[in-house]
């Protein structure tokens, strides 16, 4: 099984490169490929099955756009075979239509969904999340923190059950086609969320394989579900 | 219609002033506030010293700006500084405030200010500042700094043009700021402890600014501080202005050449983050006209503020207060880093949970997994108490980073957790706290140095 890091040296921020040192670690046979921007991704061939981006610098989102954008039509067969991709963060911006700043410039994205990431970068969002994987029933509890918030119409990953979807006016959050999963939810999304990680695991073909610490990562999950659903706390920083 | 402003401006703050000092209040942030709230631009309009050093950046600002204010008042300089204070607008406007008379003229020869980094644009264009330092820019909180390529953006455009900047060479991230300003570099030459590859999480210099090709470090301290070249185009770290080398911990000394000469100190703290922020001190005192053997006898007398490490004995066993601020990987690792590496056999408590988020909402942890918990998995720290409402988390953090199962627990409530250490004689007992929680850390250091004492007691009958 072959597992693709994409651009490990742009998406370094907020502890999302612990998402794949987590789930590694639970299929050790796996074989890692470490994509470097500007060189061709392991998916164009179709020989992998979980490509992996999380939060980068929003400069660096236009670099990794850019080594992108010639595969986008290799990109789009890999999530029409139904293989994983999962993107975290602000990497979610890189596959809507485009992002437009306060001061009405507007960076072109590579359009896979058809949506558009409004940017404000003196005011950054700050706030919990709670949600549902409704699918499989899974409670998702997690943390945001950015500039832009996306508007349009996709299908999503998860729903709110508190705390702001793709935009905060959105109960819906996050893009969904097939097995492309991209969220707004940045940082250890996998870590802080072991039945999440399990599901994936699952859809690899490898349900029954054990997360590391997973007693541990369990309890710290529990009381984070039981805070996040508690009326008193505040969600909105 | 702007001078009137400014006066009532200054007069009602004042006052307040007074009226807060008469109550036995600080007053370094709501004067402040009071002034900007009546004239915005009041920071501009106010009377200030005829020099001005502001010092910025994500760590050590405090440090640097507080030995380099005691040396110059050593020399008999009147300095004004928001030491005291805050280092935002209201606090930097209070501090300015107190510094003149009814009339509004400056009673002092200089200004050394500390100016936080993400309110910089708030307060440099107004101030003006001679000299800038800027320590360096590191991730902070993900929430308030998102990134240092985004606070770079903000000195970028808060520092005024003719203002002459001090900047670590050894930090890429902070050296390439206003490129046209005039500018000296300091930074500390190659150490027996540097190396080559990063061993952190957080690397944040990895592609060259002018051509994106990874850049290959000669030689680096920790994270991206070193020194770098681009192997595809001309870039390269900028050379010394003020070097500081021949760095000996055993004997606590160092030497700092510039094109007038060298210098050779008294090291004040032994660690990387405290030699960076002495030299700091040193570039702007030679760059403010002092010589040498003045800066180094004067640093003699001066120390560094004790509030953020304290290590106190009970018998033999050490009991070690360190401050690493809340929801900041960055400090996090290097005091980590700082004491794994230090000799002898310790004893650890985690408590650096952001209580004032956790009142609020629940803290966002996202910083753990940026922050180096791997030091911690080294033999010499036999067991970790994790404590607080992010126990749970800490502890799976410590399990990720290696460190051994049975040398983890998890204690909720901080209180307790002095409960968890075994008190052998000739340990260290480390308590990491952060900066909301100092009050309930002291409580934590009261109960550990009482079941110390205790210890030591029934080791003795």
């Amino acid at each position: 099984m072959k597992i693709e890091l994409l651009y490990p040296e742009l998406a370094t921020l907020y502890g999302d490169p612990m998402n794949m040192n987590f789930l590694l670690r639970a299929i050790p046979d796996a074989e890692v490929i470490r994509t470097r921007h500007g060189t061709q991704p392991a998916f164009v061939n179709g020989d992998v099955e979980f490509v992996y981006i999380g939060s980068m610098t929003e400069a660096l989102q236009i670099t990794a756009m850019q080594s992108l954008l010639p595969y986008k039509s290799e990109l789009e067969r890999y999530i029409d075979s139904n293989k994983i991709f999962l993107a975290t963060g602000n990497a979610l911006e890189l596959f809507g239509e485009r992002i437009v700043d306060t001061d009405g410039a507007e960076t072109a994205m590579l359009g896979l969904f058809p949506t558009v990431a409004k940017r404000d970068m003196l005011n950054r969002f700050n706030g919990l999340f709670l949600g549902k994987l409704e699918s499989e029933n899974l409670d998702i509890v997690g943390f945001k923190s950015q500039f832009a918030h996306s508007y349009g119409s996709a299908d999503a990953l998860f729903t709110a059950t508190r705390g702001a979807g793709l935009n905060p006016e959105a109960r819906v959050e996050g893009l969904r086609r097939n097995n492309f999963m991209a969220t707004y939810v940045l940082g250890p999304l996998l870590v802080l969320n072991p039945p999440f990680a399990k599901y994936l695991l699952k859809l690899l073909g490898r349900g029954d394989a054990e997360l590391p610490y997973e007693s541990a990562a369990m309890d710290s999950y529990e009381l984070r579900l039981r805070e996040f659903s508690d009326p008193k706390t505040g969600f909105d920083y | 219609m702007g001078a009137l402003r400014y006066i009532i401006a200054l007069w009602v703050s004042k006052s307040a002033r007074i009226a807060m000092r008469i109550l036995g209040k600080n007053a370094t942030y709501l004067p402040g506030k009071i002034a900007l709230k009546l004239c915005p631009d009041f920071l501009r309009r106010v009377g200030k010293p005829p020099k001005i050093v502001a010092v910025t950046g994500t760590n050590g600002k405090t440090t640097s700006s507080n030995l380099l204010g005691d040396v110059l008042k050593l020399e008999g300089r009147r300095v004004l500084g928001n030491r005291l204070g805050s280092n935002v607008p209201a606090g930097v406007a209070s501090c300015l405030l107190m510094g003149v008379n009814p009339l509004g003229r400056s009673r002092f020869d200089i200004a050394v200010l500390e100016i936080d980094e993400r309110s910089a644009h708030k307060i440099l264009p107004q101030l003006q500042p001679d000299l800038m330092v800027i320590t360096n820019l590191f991730r902070d909180s993900i929430m308030r700094n998102a990134h240092p390529e985004y606070i770079a953006t903000f000195l970028e455009k808060a520092i005024p043009n003719g203002t002459k900047l001090l900047l670590n060479a050894d930090d890429l991230l902070s050296a390439r700021t206003k490129q046209e300003n005039p500018r000296v570099y300091f930074g500390i030459e190659r150490m027996e402890t540097d190396v080559i590859e990063c061993v952190n999480l957080i690397n944040d210099m990895r592609l060259c600014p002018e051509c994106g090709a990874e850049l290959q470090y000669d030689y680096r301290r920790y994270h991206h501080i070193g020194r770098a070249h681009c192997p595809e185009c001309d870039f390269a770290s900028p050379q010394y202005d003020y070097a500081a080398s021949k760095i000996d911990c055993a004997a606590m000394t160092m030497t700092v050449l510039d094109k007038l000469g060298a210098g050779e100190y008294t090291l004040m703290s032994d660690s990387v983050f405290n030699i960076y922020n002495e030299l700091t001190a040193i570039t702007a005192l030679r760059e403010l006209g002092f010589a040498h053997e003045k800066i180094a006898a004067r640093l003699r007398e001066c120390g560094i503020v004790e509030s953020r490490f304290n290590r106190e004995s009970v018998g033999n066993i050490d009991v070690v207060m360190q401050m690493s601020k809340d929801k900041n990987a960055l400090a996090g690792s290097r005091v980590f880093d700082y004491v794994a590496g230090l000799p002898g056999e310790k004893e650890l408590i985690l408590m650096m949970n952001c209580l004032h988020d956790q009142k609020h909402w629940s803290e966002n942890v996202c910083w753990l997994y940026d922050c180096d918990f791997e030091f911690l998995a080294r033999d010499n720290i036999r067991r970790i108490v994790a404590t607080g409402p992010r126990a749970k988390d800490y502890t799976l953090r410590l399990l990720l980073a290696g460190v051994p199962e049975e040398r983890v627990r998890c204690v909720p409530n901080e209180i307790d957790a002095p409960d968890a250490l075994d008190y052998a004689p000739e340990t260290d007992v480390y308590i990491f706290y952060g900066t909301d929680a100092i009050d309930l850390a002291y409580r934590v250091r009261d109960k550990t140095k009482s079941l110390a004492a205790q210890a030591i007691a029934g080791v003795t009958e």
